[in-house]
């Protein structure tokens, strides 16, 4: 008993530990969202009140999320020292499974089951779909690379174009005209009570449940690479393969495992496009968030927190332009819509010279 | 008693070689017992055979009288055995108690039921990390991140990861060739303290001088099979000289003394900073002269490296001055001094000697490939570019089967003769009198070659000393430097403690002087006692 | 000594036996890569229509629409043209160790740089507007490819994330640009303005027409002359002989004789005036003989055939590629930073340098691909918005299928031309979508990417191949 509880205070200690470092992150990070939002109010003539800001800041939590899963997945396999670069493509499959099985499950399900409960089926089963699918894909980039041993970027390539090709396929085979009414996305749930704090409230807990998830996976993550055996084999095998090998740890099937459980949280990603941001399928609708993921990844260095810290920026990001597209149609939209991508890039030249990566980061793994 | 560990007949091929041919070999309890030979003489295979690491084709394993299949470490680990590895297999971004319980990990037990999510207990762990650094002596630090440790604390957390696991055979693989010679002799204390507490020890090594002065037994392996075995005292370091090699071998290089003429490098105060931006090497100067050899000795690690970076434009200078035939170089690009004549051996051929996938003929002309007569305007002339490869590989013996085989293919020897080719042969180019004498730098070039290429290497330095040229040979291994060098300097921590004329200097003055002792009478002079 | 090389990676002998062999080599796994993902791509069509006759009327309608229906072969090359260009760029990037995912954009820019300097200048003849338009899309992509180059050797930012974000970019920049301030005023599309007729790159057919103004024969026979020099310095006329004296520079052999070295740096000479002596007489015996010959007869007589003179820019570049990569001073820098960049530092090289003109040069070729598209085949001659390519990803495909080699390129470009000209008659003919097209590019891409996979399929044992020049590498740049 005194053990364990000796070994959660070391835990504790090592987490305040950690966060004392990560605090020049945190007031930097305040100090941008102050800076945002004056600048923003200075291009759209200080119309932007507290509701506007409380909204934004929401919207903000709401774009984060499949940025963030998609962060995750990279962080799980590149912490096993897989380069996964193909999580748009498999975001861009889960999002196509997602909506049909939504669509067509809830047409099966309809007489049987009535449209309340047939919509609530019919969207779970999408989400357990939409996981299979980028599961699908995962494995296939997990053969490539650790198996056949081939080039993981040009692996990861091979994913996304795969999923271009399937998803355009299929999108002009079955999903393009005629469609009937589907059961729509995920409703909002707010969470009792703390739904009802003021600001964060309507910010935090007034989501729908993808939201929750990533939040609650964020968390998940950071504890398991840190604190579990898991997570120690898992970063000994990204950082020092071989080491991990003569310890007996099975690098392959690590490497197997996490960029399997990658494909998991890139298909939770995908589904969030179809099942909780709108109802409708569109060839290339993922539009480079995978790889705005990879590049929050870089960001946050390879750290679930601050991979979501990442995804939080761009997620401001976008939201303070479509805010000030709202306010100011006179701006051509296609200005702000650049502005994610810039920032994707000014992110990445800014941080990645800093940020290291795990060290075998892309290197199969050769047993002598 | 049955012995520790015995392999018999043990038959390993890999694609193309023949690395253990019917190879027997058996280690008593309670003995230390030195495996000798030379780079690829199959030691390091029978070893990873032992621990797991490689299924042998033939042959039989037994451990304390068992005959057992290992088929992984694990298996290997399960059984007793323990292995520390030459190039160490530590995780460096991990703490010291991560490294070591990797693998075996000590867990929260209200958290099992977990499985693999189980919460580590560090702190159970670290306590049985300090009773074994205790109980045998090792000092090391559980809390350590094992990345920021010197090579020798590294060296000592592998050997607590063995025993945390229990092992009571342990398989000692080039432990010394990171240590000074004191610390080799206290990791022998240490090794005679084990033994004492019950284990046994292979100890794997290819200088002579430390088998005598730890090993009960000796064996000796050359080109993959087992030559014999015997006892210290019915040893001599010529006999196993030979039997490494199989032939006589002459342990000292015949060179006339040095003629040192002008000086060819001055380096004054020079600074460098590391990848890390921490100061690697911190007010050196040196002075090198033509015609002479000047060894730079030193622990790994204690900026060498970054000094010959400086040296060779590779790194950027933050203090201090370089001058090159009288000529200021300290911020001159690789290019520049290339075409100032000087030569760089570098430290890690296959990241930075060569160019793996190219050809011989394009490695032969890396450096000079856009200058006449192998360009013409932007254009590569390979005519030229060939003929001069093809004239370079047969006046070096480079064994290819041709100049269009690419580097990678071809054996470390040959990959760092054809890197001696390239470089020496620019060396006795004669462009413009003003350039003044040559300088060689050579870092480790004798790494993990073969006696017969190292013999080769060796004439190659000596000869280009003899031509004129200056060199600085930086060296890992004291006997190369004491062998080759007419002065030596030793560096430890970013400064050089001490120039000594290599023909007075003792193993056991140099071995202080690595490890950061400096004699009071050696402390004034950085630059004295040199040249006649 | 007791080391002697291994047998791994020797050269083949010489002969036609081990020739033969090496062909063999070469093209058995892009050939076995093929023939999967076509099976593939059979089993899917069987899997959605139901009906084994749908794969046979799919892949008959591809084949008749790539080659044998009126103008099917020329509409091939059409759309292989680009595939070319682009390619090239990729591989070019390749070879430098670069991963340039963004062709797309640079496609883009090209295009809308290109469309922007036809309709700028009126009134200037083709000798001079249509460089200026070839080097203006060039530009383009160079610039749009050398931002990531230079970011990458400067910060290390990877250039697969950051060509990636710089192809969003390109792709809002020029909606915007096309809806917005280059907008042709008349019309109720949204395009750029029709270019000058001047800018045009020729179709095929209407040369003889062309040929009648004296300047634009000067141009194609400039143009001509430039390709033969080209072809004839590839091909080693020059370079190849040199002065048997030479070494003597080595410093370490014995010095010929003076009077040798002398005769063998005449001839040596001379052979290197023998590109530009070939490449001048083509020049000037095509200004004399084309137009007369041409209006005589001309092979070209269809108007609706959509071939243009980009056919000979796409050959030109493929033999500009390697002439540059194998041949010259800059292409074994650029190799020598791809294969292993801190050999190439500690050779002198400049890494920094070399990443920025390996970016740009791949950016330049996707540019002109861009150009391409806007000078010789868009109907309106003009950039219209909605200008949907596609073509970036798939140039992936044809680079790896290619194996980086620019005649190889050549080849795999027509195929993957062919199959995207096919596509249509094949929706036609089956009612399969042609988006299948883009489903078994995608399974080509992934067999030619990991050789290791056909190997095993079809129980090949693998060549024993020496080290091999990594395509990328991690993000550690």
């Amino acid at each position: 008993m005194v053990k364990r509880t000796s070994a959660l205070s070391d835990a504790l200690q090592l987490a305040w530990v950690r966060l004392r470092r990560s605090l020049t992150t945190i007031l930097l990070t305040a100090f941008g969202l102050v800076a945002a939002w004056a600048l923003l109010n200075l291009v759209i003539g200080g119309q932007c009140d507290g509701k506007c800001v409380v909204d934004a800041l929401a919207q903000t939590l709401r774009v984060a999320t499949p940025i963030a899963f998609a962060a995750f997945c990279g962080v799980l396999c590149e912490r096993a020292g897989v380069v996964d670069i193909g999580i748009e493509g498999k975001m861009l499959m889960a999002a196509m499974a997602a909506y049909s099985v939504n669509l067509f499950g809830f047409q099966l399900l309809q007489d049987a089951l009535g449209p309340v409960a047939a919509g609530n089926v019919s969207r779970w089963l999408a989400l357990v779909m939409a996981v299979a699918s980028a599961l699908l894909l995962a494995g296939l980039h997990a053969v490539f690379s650790i198996r056949f041993k081939s080039d993981q970027i040009i692996s990861g390539t091979v994913i996304n174009i795969l999923a271009i090709g399937i998803t355009g396929y299929m999108y002009r085979a079955f999903l393009a005209e005629n469609l009937p009414a589907g059961p729509g996305t995920f409703p909002l749930v707010p969470i009792p009570l703390l739904a009802e704090i003021p600001v964060l409230g309507p910010i935090l807990f007034h989501q729908k449940p993808l939201t929750y998830l990533m939040l609650a996976l964020a968390v998940g993550i950071y504890w398991m690479l840190f604190y579990t055996q898991w997570g120690l084999r898992v970063r000994a095998v990204g950082e020092h393969p071989r080491a991990a090998d003569t310890l007996g740890i099975d690098v392959l099937r690590t490497r197997y495992i996490n960029t399997l459980l990658g494909g998991v949280v890139a298909g939770l990603g995908g589904a969030w496009f179809t099942l909780e941001a709108v109802d409708v399928f569109s060839p290339l609708m993922t539009n480079g968030l995978g790889f705005i993921g990879l590049a929050a990844m870089i960001f946050g260095k390879w750290n679930p927190f601050g991979a979501l810290l990442g995804a939080l920026l761009f997620g401001l990001g976008n939201s303070v332009t479509a805010t000030v597209s709202i306010f100011r149609p006179d701006i051509p939209s296609q200005i702000p819509q650049m502005l994610p991508y810039l920032l994707t890039i000014i992110v990445l030249t800014g941080v990645v010279g800093r940020a290291v990566a795990p060290a075998a980061d892309g290197q199969p793994y050769e047993k002598s | 008693m049955p012995p520790a560990l015995q392999a018999i007949g043990i038959t390993k091929r890999f694609p193309g070689v023949l690395a253990n041919d019917h190879v027997d070999f058996t280690l008593q309890q309670g003995e230390i017992h030195a495996l000798l030979g030379e780079n690829g003489a199959g030691k390091s295979t029978l070893m990873n055979i032992l621990y797991g690491l490689y299924q042998p084709d033939e042959g039989q394993v037994w451990v304390k009288g068992e005959l057992v299949k290992i088929s992984n470490p694990h298996e290997a680990i399960a059984r007793g055995i323990g292995m520390v590895h030459q190039h160490f297999m530590l995780v460096p971004p991990l703490t010291v108690t991560e490294n070591i319980m990797l693998g075996q990990e000590s867990l929260v037990s209200a958290t099992r039921m977990l499985g693999r999510l189980a919460m580590l207990d560090r702190r159970s762990a670290a306590a049985r990390i300090r009773e074994l650094s205790r109980q045998y002596g090792l000092a090391v630090d559980p809390d350590a991140i094992v990345g920021d440790l010197p090579v020798g604390a590294q060296q000592r957390v592998e050997i607590i990861k063995a025993l945390y696991r229990d092992a009571d055979i342990l398989i000692l693989d080039e432990p010394t060739a990171v240590l000074t010679p004191q610390e080799a002799d206290e990791l022998f204390v240490i090794m005679r303290g084990m033994v004492k507490q019950g284990k046994s020890i292979v100890f794997i090594t290819h200088k002579l001088r430390e088998v005598f002065a730890v090993a009960d037994t000796i064996s000796v392996m050359r080109g993959g099979a087992m030559v014999g075995s015997l006892k210290p005292a019915q040893a001599t370091r010529e006999l196993l000289a030979e039997m490494m090699v199989g032939r006589k071998v002459i342990l000292a290089i015949d060179k006339a003394p040095a003629r040192p003429g002008l000086a060819v490098l001055q380096v004054e105060g020079v600074r460098v900073l590391d990848d890390r931006r921490h100061v690697a090497v911190d007010g050196v100067s040196l002075e090198i002269r033509s015609g002479e050899i000047l060894g730079l000795a030193g622990v790994q690690g204690n900026g060498q490296t970054e000094l010959t970076e400086a040296l060779t434009g590779l790194r950027r200078v933050a203090g201090g001055k370089i001058l090159l035939n009288g000529h200021d170089t300290t911020h001159a690009t690789p290019r520049q001094l290339v075409e100032a004549g000087m030569g760089h051996v570098p430290e890690d051929r296959h990241k930075h000697g060569l160019v793996l996938s190219f050809p011989v003929r394009d490695n032969i002309v890396l450096c000079t490939y856009y200058r006449l007569p192998n360009a013409h305007g932007i254009e590569l002339d390979y005519a030229v570019i060939a003929r001069q490869a093809s004239e370079l590989v047969r006046i070096f013996d480079i064994r290819t089967p041709g100049i269009e085989t690419t580097a990678g293919a071809l054996s470390g020897g040959n990959q760092q003769k054809v890197i001696m080719a390239r470089e020496l042969s620019r060396l006795s180019e004669r462009h413009g009198a003003q350039n003044g004498a040559p300088l060689l730098i050579a870092s480790q070039p004798t790494r993990g070659l073969d006696v017969g290429s190292i013999e080769f290497i060796h004439r190659r330095i000596v000869e280009a000393r003899d031509a004129g040229a200056a060199v600085l040979l930086i060296s890992a291994e004291l006997d190369e430097i004491m062998s080759l060098s007419d002065r030596i300097a030793v560096m430890y921590k970013g400064h050089i403690l001490a120039t000594v004329d290599a023909r007075t200097a003792t193993r056991e003055q140099l071995g202080l002087l690595m490890a950061g002792v400096t004699p009071a009478a050696a402390r004034p002079g950085q630059r004295e006692g040199a040249h006649d | 000594m007791t080391d002697s090389a291994s047998p791994k990676g020797a050269v083949a002998g010489r002969g036609w036996f081990p020739l033969l062999q090496r062909v063999v080599d070469l093209l058995s796994m892009p050939a076995l890569a093929l023939l999967t993902a076509f099976v593939l791509g059979a089993v899917v069509i069987l899997i959605t229509s139901g009906r084994l006759e749908t794969v046979g009327e799919a892949y008959w309608g591809l084949l008749r629409g790539a080659f044998i229906k009126q103008r099917g072969f020329s509409e091939s090359l059409v759309a292989a043209i680009p595939y070319v260009l682009l390619s090239l760029g990729l591989a070019l990037g390749f070879k430098t160790g670069l991963f340039n995912i963004g062709v797309e954009g640079q496609f883009y820019m090209g295009a809308l740089a290109a469309a922007w300097a036809g309709q700028a200048i009126q009134g200037v003849p083709a000798l001079v507007h249509l460089p200026v338009v070839l080097l203006a899309g060039a530009a383009g992509g160079a610039i749009w490819a050398g931002i990531p180059g230079y970011l990458k050797a400067k910060t290390g930012a990877h250039e697969v994330i950051s060509t990636m974000m710089m192809n969003y970019i390109a792709f809002r920049l020029t909606e915007f640009i096309i809806s917005g301030p280059l907008r042709a005023p008349s019309g109720s599309t949204i395009q750029t303005p029709r270019i000058s007729p001047a800018a045009e790159l020729w179709a095929l057919w209407d040369i003889p027409n062309r040929l009648t103004a004296p300047l634009n024969a000067l141009t194609l026979s400039l143009a001509l002359g430039f390709g033969a020099w080209l072809i004839a310095r590839a091909a080693g006329a020059g370079g190849q002989h040199a002065p048997d004296g030479a070494s003597a520079h080595t410093g370490i052999g014995v010095p010929v004789s003076p009077f040798a070295g002398l005769i063998a740096r005449i001839t040596h000479h001379a052979s290197r005036h023998l590109a530009l002596v070939v490449g001048l007489g083509v020049a000037l015996v095509s200004f004399v003989a084309l137009p007369p010959l041409t209006r005589l007869w001309w092979p070209f007589t269809d108007e609706y055939d959509r071939l243009h003179l980009g056919l000979l820019l796409a050959i030109l570049a493929a033999v500009g590629v390697w002439w540059l990569l194998w041949k010259t001073t800059i292409g074994f820098e650029l190799r020598t930073v791809g294969a292993n960049p801190n050999a190439a530092r500690y050779a002198g090289v400049s890494i920094t340098r070399n990443i920025v003109l390996g970016m740009a040069l791949s950016g330049a070729l996707a540019g002109l691909a861009g150009t391409v598209e806007v000078i010789g085949v868009s109907i309106c001659r003009c950039l219209p918005l909605f200008f949907s390519s596609g073509y970036g990803f798939d140039s992936i495909a044809i680079a790896l299928l290619g194996r980086n080699n620019p005649f190889g390129i050549l080849a795999s470009a027509f195929l993957f031309g062919a199959m995207r000209n096919g596509a249509d008659l094949m929706e036609l003919n089956s009612g399969v979508s042609k988006y299948i097209i883009s489903l078994i590019q995608a399974l080509v891409l992934l067999f030619v990417a990991a050789p290791a996979v056909v190997r095993w399929m079809y129980r090949i044992k693998a060549a024993p191949r020496a080290a091999e020049a990594p395509l990328t590498r991690g993000w550690g740049g």
